[in-house]
């Protein structure tokens, strides 16, 4: 490549567990590196778990240090609240426009001391928390998100919206002078040479396979829900409980949700099914688990292990099909057919779903303005399944993560670290 | 010299003045022995309160900075910073935290202040037995050892090499490429096997900056990030040696596949015509599957998860190939009727279950059953097996191909000495972190990828050897100087009394024993300055730069008055 | 506690003791030496004057026939003095120590910690009777001795100090040979091997081990077992007495802090002790501190931290060797604290220290699962 007039400067897109290695990656190369982060905190969907497998550490310890040092790194541009509008230009020489929301809040003036959300009077579902929990229009979607600073959420601010155009009421409580109405969003212009696609997944919306009670039947949770439900910063701060206040004395947790729908194999729920049992015995040890899987997935040289040490939690594995979950007296019935062909049907108060992961909403719109494909399932293409799976059709753009295909954050990172060893290698 | 301890304490906004009466702790901290200063501000992390403290190093000619204000993770490397533009080791500095560890923790404000105090004093006692600590800087080599010639070794190889940056490829063997030489086709895409490899192994050949020695192993590397030295002999002829200094290795020495042998149930080695999934491989390259009599085989069964229970894994890619070889057979013998005996079919990936579902058809079964056992029923093989229900069954086929669990080459414990890292599950090498850093070693500088790693399929290999190239071309780069770590391990000569207690517990290598001497001694561009040795010395031989002793004992005394 | 080679035990060789069991042992090193098998021998001898006794690195084999296997007191520990000869090498002669049980049990110990290199040396140990009380000894060493002889014949331990009564190791093998006098007939004694180097010394030696030694190892178990029982009982007793921090602080009251007991222990190996180093020597700001936290403060102060500290740094090798209470001269029943610590420490990770030379320091052992009854208190 013709070093002359390249640009050296990298653009991440997506601030998850790919797009923190390979910020991370590039920095130490000492490329700039500019990262674009659709929601105003990093992490991605990683922090929302309290643990991960297979050696159930502490999700937020994992991920903090590389968010602290992401934060910290002079070389990496951190630009939450924005996105991708347009790409023009090749490998090298790529012009790229930048749609940034304004936050409403100095980040260099704020310090994260949370005064402002108290007395904000608007109250509404945090999405975050999966609707679980309440925010208000000026917040942060979960203690200890990074960056440590809040955003005004115009679509519900009074002020935003028109309805209290004098209402101050977060800025007269900052000490900092931190909260900004002034700040406009902003259009920003980058000259990069090599792009990272890294923007994470979203997962099925189990409303559309309804024999699963989702939405109508009472504690049916979807498996991110549940990982709130658990999260010690999270609604309950950590409490199993039904939607009464009870603790669950059964659960069943159902693999495969949505699965004939995608028609592929999502890779990481059998995994993390099983993580839920330790969720549930450790806060409550007498309760009564079982999973309902069809095959289980657990390939890899720890993974295994993993699966027998949660098998001593003395949880029930039952192979079913034709599940069926509906209301039965005051709890849940699980309907389905064993291996035998026999039907059965199995009460519990709880319900968790694994549904499969889907490309994003906005995939497909965002691979147009990238120039690169999607294939049939709606994810960032590779240009050769059979090499590198980073690697695009258009040169100088790259796919890393659950963006490309579902996958454990082990194979995301690995695919993040590759992307970045193509741009340092193909570009100097 | 006489020491000068400027004590600054953040109001950081209402968050620690308005729980913490700071006016009390500078009261309290003004009149101690050595500090010349003690003020508040308003909040010293912005741009005005750096400058303050840069003017107030200068002008009041501290020796020693004391800041108490939020933790030390969010701004010591901040107020580092400051220390070294203003003039002063950035080490003599002492960060004490009374926020989240005060103003934050309690609504008393009496308590708040009295902890800040002794959070405040302690930090001075501290600051006052530290030491200056130097930035070093050493000279690192950018070329790289890659140790296997598979997919994922001339992957990393041609991903690595550059004019100002030379490969070594090492290869057991006498040619490169590795198993998926022995592929005619490739899933999921079904394209030939040599179609990946062929023509990166001449772009290899044709690169003068790659040296590839093949029939050759290597026999030491000695050294460490930036600057190993490298042995490396030729097995055919040990005389011959090459000598050859690199910053960086890469193992991706592949896997190989357990041996049927060892379960006995399933006839290997017992029956013709049970072969292993590599075996079959190699057949069908070679043109034709045949039974050993020489006829085409009318019936096969695919047998899956073969020595599973033993080794204590799913590997991962035998479900696939599975299928792959269904197709094979069907390819080359249409009217082939084949039976798949597997547990639990494993097709993560997204276009793995469409190659499944493309898969099923007439004369291809999927038969979930476990107690598999190959017997021989008059000139055909038998399977016996026990299916979903329980009950026993048996199917008689031609051929039987078994699909066995993926091991580690039995030169992993060797490789694993020679490079100092661990082997982990099922004996392949360990990452660092299972999931946030799973090409890297615990030791610097070496990186594993591939089959080594851990059982995966092409896609992934390649995927880790490109992964691990891109850490060695994001750390090791030409002519950038490498700073190891400042507060390493030291340990005092004359007490050191040679009991290697401390090398043991090293999880780095970067102790060594000293024959002459009779005693230890640390790499200090190795030692990470994890305190294990300091914790196993008795006599205390053993102590961590900026965490001696005295410093924390110091600090842990004024704390607790 | 499970042994190596378990083989190499179930048989032995009976030598000719018709001389006396001490003579016997001084004719088959002298032969040793002879045939060249050995070129020195370390072995206890009586001080000229008569009153004590010393390890001595015998060249002249002649010089052997003053030589004492057993001595009625432990002067120096054994492993310290062959931890002296091979501590910066392996040295040029092949040399014999024979000793205790426990000192050759402690000469392992120091092996595994890069203290003595015992290639060149073979550790042949003893059943052993238990040793009287220094100070008892030197006082009137004549009459002493002959006290000794009546009780060791009889195994009869009334006399031997308080530690030595509740040994239930004084015929454990360890080392590469032992000398079994227990169930062996009238005028013989056992010679047992517990390495190959014991295997090929003998073999050397045209000794044979095709002989049953079933009373050997019958013998040694009742002893074993009698003791046991008396080392429970005694320290339960001990425990009640020394138990809780009111207790422990009383028990350490009388102590100066001397350091007696760390100077003479085998596994305290440290060129300068931590509790000698500067690491305890604080500035006076420090103790006129803590005078004024407390109210007072007694000099030479930190004795039972230098207690306890010592107890965590060499429990795990702890052989029980009893060197430590001998010389403590404010005779604090030191030895029959550590050793009742030493077994719940090594207890913990299933160790015996020195029993196999190849058996790692449990420091050093990791193991995914241990130390279940620490790890799971909470859950």
């Amino acid at each position: 490549m013709n070093e002359k007039d390249q640009h050296t400067d990298v653009l991440v897109i997506g601030a998850g567990m790919a797009g923190i290695e390979a910020s991370l990656m590039l920095s130490k190369a000492d490329r700039k590196v500019h990262l674009v982060e659709r929601t105003s905190y990093t992490g991605g969907t990683a922090i929302k778990f309290e643990e991960v497998f297979s050696n159930m550490e502490c999700s937020t310890c994992m991920v903090a240090p590389r968010q602290q040092e992401l934060l910290q790194d002079k070389n990496i541009n951190l630009l939450t609240l924005a996105e991708v509008e347009e790409v023009k230009g090749s490998f090298g020489k790529f012009t790229v426009k930048i749609h940034k929301k304004a936050r409403y809040v100095d980040m260099q003036n704020c310090i994260g001391c949370n005064a402002c959300f108290e007395p904000c009077p608007v109250s509404l579902k945090n999405e975050f928390e999966e609707g679980l929990s309440e925010r208000k229009a000026i917040y942060v979607p979960c203690a200890g998100a990074l960056p440590n600073v809040p955003m005004i959420d115009t679509d519900h601010c009074l002020r935003f919206k028109g309805k209290d155009k004098d209402c101050k009421a977060c800025q007269e409580a900052c000490m900092f002078e931190a909260i900004d109405f002034n700040q406009k969003d902003e259009q920003l212009e980058l000259k990069v040479g090599a792009i990272v696609a890294a923007t994470g997944f979203n997962i099925f919306d189990s409303k559309k396979a309804p024999q699963y009670g989702y939405g109508k039947v009472d504690d049916v949770y979807t498996a991110i829900e549940f990982e709130r439900l658990y999260a010690s910063n999270g609604p309950t701060e950590g409490n199993i409980v039904l939607k009464n206040g009870d603790a669950p004395r059964s659960a069943a947790i159902i693999h495969c949700v949505g699965r004939d729908k995608k028609g592929y194999c999502s890779s990481v729920c059998c995994m993390y099914s099983l993580k839920f049992n330790h969720y549930l015995k450790s806060k409550i040890p007498e309760i009564k688990i079982s999973e309902f899987y069809t095959d289980l997935c657990i390939p890899g040289k720890s993974h295994q292990k993993f699966y027998e040490k949660m098998k001593e939690t003395e949880v029930d594995m039952i192979r079913a099909s034709e599940i069926e979950v509906a209301k039965q007296g005051k709890g849940i019935a699980v309907k389905f057919s064993n291996g035998n062909g026999k039907k059965s049907n199995l009460p519990v108060d709880m319900v968790i779903l694994a549904p499969a992961i889907e490309p994003r909403d906005d995939a497909s719109k965002l691979a147009k303005i990238l120039g690169i494909s999607i294939d049939e399932y709606g994810f960032f293409k590779e240009e050769n399944p059979d090499v590198s799976s980073v690697v695009t059709s258009k040169p100088g753009v790259f796919i890393a993560g659950c963006s490309q295909g579902a996958k454990n954050i082990q194979d995301s990172v690995s695919q993040a670290s590759a992307s970045v060893g193509k741009v340092l290698s193909l570009s100097k | 010299m006489e020491r000068k301890i400027g004590v600054y304490i953040c109001e950081c906004g209402p968050n620690i003045a308005e729980k913490v009466d700071i006016d009390k702790v500078i009261d309290a901290v003004s009149s101690i022995d050595g500090v010349v200063v003690a003020e508040k501000y308003k909040l010293l992390c912005s741009a005005d309160g750096k400058k303050f403290l840069e003017e107030q190093i200068k002008k009041q000619g501290l020796t020693h900075l004391v800041i108490s204000a939020c933790s030390p993770k969010d701004h010591e490397k901040t107020f580092m910073e400051v220390c070294e533009n203003a003039g002063i080791n950035p080490y003599l500095f002492q960060l004490a935290n009374i926020r989240e560890q005060c103003a934050w923790i309690t609504e008393d404000k009496d308590e708040a202040t009295k902890k800040a105090i002794r959070l405040t004093k302690a930090a001075i006692k501290r600051v006052r037995y530290h030491a200056s600590l130097e930035k070093k800087e050493i000279d690192s080599n950018p070329d790289v050892l890659v140790i296997g010639g598979g997919i994922a070794g001339i992957e990393a190889s041609l991903q690595l090499v550059s004019p100002d940056r030379k490969i070594y490829l090492v290869e057991k063997t006498s040619s490169l490429g590795g198993l998926i030489t022995n592929y005619e086709k490739t899933f999921p895409s079904m394209e030939p096997g040599s179609s990946i490899i062929k023509q990166k192994i001449q772009d290899l050949n044709n690169d003068e900056n790659i040296k590839i020695f093949t029939d050759s192993e290597v026999e030491e590397t000695i050294g460490f990030f930036g600057n190993f030295e490298v042995k490396v002999k030729k097995i055919t002829d040990v005389e011959e040696a090459a000598e050859f200094d690199v910053g960086a290795v890469v193992l991706a020495t592949g896997s190989t596949l357990f041996d049927p042998k060892k379960a006995p149930q399933y006839g290997y080695g017992k029956f013709d015509d049970v072969l292993t999934s590599l075996e079959f491989e190699k057949m069908n390259l070679s043109g034709g599957i045949s039974l050993k009599n020489g006829k085409p085989p009318k019936s096969a069964a695919i047998i899956h998860c073969v020595g599973r229970n033993e080794k204590g894994y799913c590997s991962e890619i035998c479900c696939m190939y599975s299928l792959k070889f269904v197709r094979y057979l069907k390819d080359k013998i249409p009217n082939i009727k084949v039976s798949n005996f597997y547990s639990d079919l494993c097709i993560p990936g997204k276009s793995h279950q469409k190659f499944y579902e493309q898969t099923k058809g007439n004369n291809v079964d999927f038969v979930r059953s476990s107690d598999v056992e190959v017997t021989k029923k008059g000139d055909k093989l038998d399977i016996n097996y026990k299916n979903e229900t329980g009950s026993k069954n048996n199917i008689p086929v031609d051929m039987v191909i078994l699909a066995p669990a993926i091991e580690p080459t039995s030169d992993a414990p060797k490789l694993a000495e020679i490079t100092s890292i661990s082997q982990g599950d099922g004996g392949f090498f360990s990452e660092e972190h299972e999931k946030i850093n799973p090409v890297s070693t615990s030791t610097e500088g070496v990186y594993i990828a591939g089959g080594a790693q851990g059982p995966k399929d092409i896609p992934k290999t390649i995927i880790q050897a490109e992964a691990a190239a891109g850490k060695i071309l994001s750390s090791l780069i030409p002519g950038r100087k490498i700073e190891p770590e400042v507060k390493t391990s030291q340990i005092s000569e004359s007490l050191c009394i040679g009991c290697k207690l401390c090398l043991s517990v090293c999880s780095y290598g970067s102790i060594t024993f000293d024959e002459a001497k009779k005693i230890s001694v640390v790499n200090e561009v190795i030692c990470r300055g994890c305190g294990n040795c300091v914790a196993a010395c008795p006599s205390g031989a053993a102590s961590v730069k900026h965490f001696t002793f005295n410093q924390l004992y110091q600090e842990l005394m004024e704390a607790v008055q | 506690m499970s042994k190596p080679e378990d083989s190499l035990k179930s048989k032995g060789a009976v030598i000719s003791a018709k001389t006396g069991a001490k003579e016997s042992i001084i004719d088959f090193l002298k032969k040793a030496m002879d045939k060249g098998v050995f070129d020195a021998v370390l072995i206890s001898m009586r001080v000229p004057a008569g009153d004590s006794f010393a390890y001595v690195l015998i060249k002249d084999k002649s010089l052997l026939k003053d030589a004492f296997p057993l001595p009625p007191v432990m002067s120096v520990q054994g492993a310290k003095a062959v931890s002296s000869v091979t501590r910066l090498g392996k040295g040029n002669m092949k040399i014999a120590a024979v000793m205790r049980p426990c000192e050759t049990r402690a000469t392992v110990e120091l092996a595994k910690l890069g203290q003595t290199n015992l290639e060149n040396i073979t550790l042949i140990s003893i059943d052993c009777p238990g040793v009287l009380p220094i100070s008892d000894f030197t006082g009137e060493p004549n009459k002493s001795m002959k006290l000794f002889d009546d009780a060791a014949k009889k195994w009869d331990d009334k006399i031997m100090r308080p530690v030595c009564q509740i040994c239930d190791k004084s015929s454990m093998v360890a080392g590469d040979v032992h000398i079994g006098i227990h169930g062996a007939k009238k005028d013989t004694f056992f010679i047992i091997s517990n390495s190959q180097k014991g295997n090929d010394v003998l073999d050397k030696l045209d000794i044979t081990l095709k002989e049953n030694i079933d009373s050997w190892n019958a013998k040694v178990k009742n002893i074993s077992e009698e003791k046991q029982k008396k080392r429970k009982k005694t320290l339960k007793d001990l425990k009640s007495e020394v138990g809780g921090l009111d207790n422990l602080l009383d028990t350490f009251s009388q102590c100066i802090n001397c350091h007696n007991c760390m100077k003479v222990c085998p596994i305290c190996y440290c060129r300068v002790c931590y509790f000698d180093s500067d690491k305890v020597k604080h500035p006076p700001e420090d103790y006129l501190q803590r005078a004024k936290n407390k109210g007072s403060i007694r000099f030479l102060p930190d004795t039972t931290l230098f207690q306890t500290g010592r107890m965590l740094h060499m429990s795990l090798s702890c052989v029980s060797c009893g060197a430590c209470e001998d010389v403590c001269p404010v005779s604090i029943p030191v030895a029959q604290i550590f050793s009742m610590i030493a077994d719940e420490t090594q207890g913990l990770f299933d160790y015996v220290s020195g029993r196999d030379l190849k058996e790692s320091l449990p420091l050093l052992a990791y193991k995914e699962e241990e130390l279940h009854e620490v790890e799971d208190a909470n859950d």
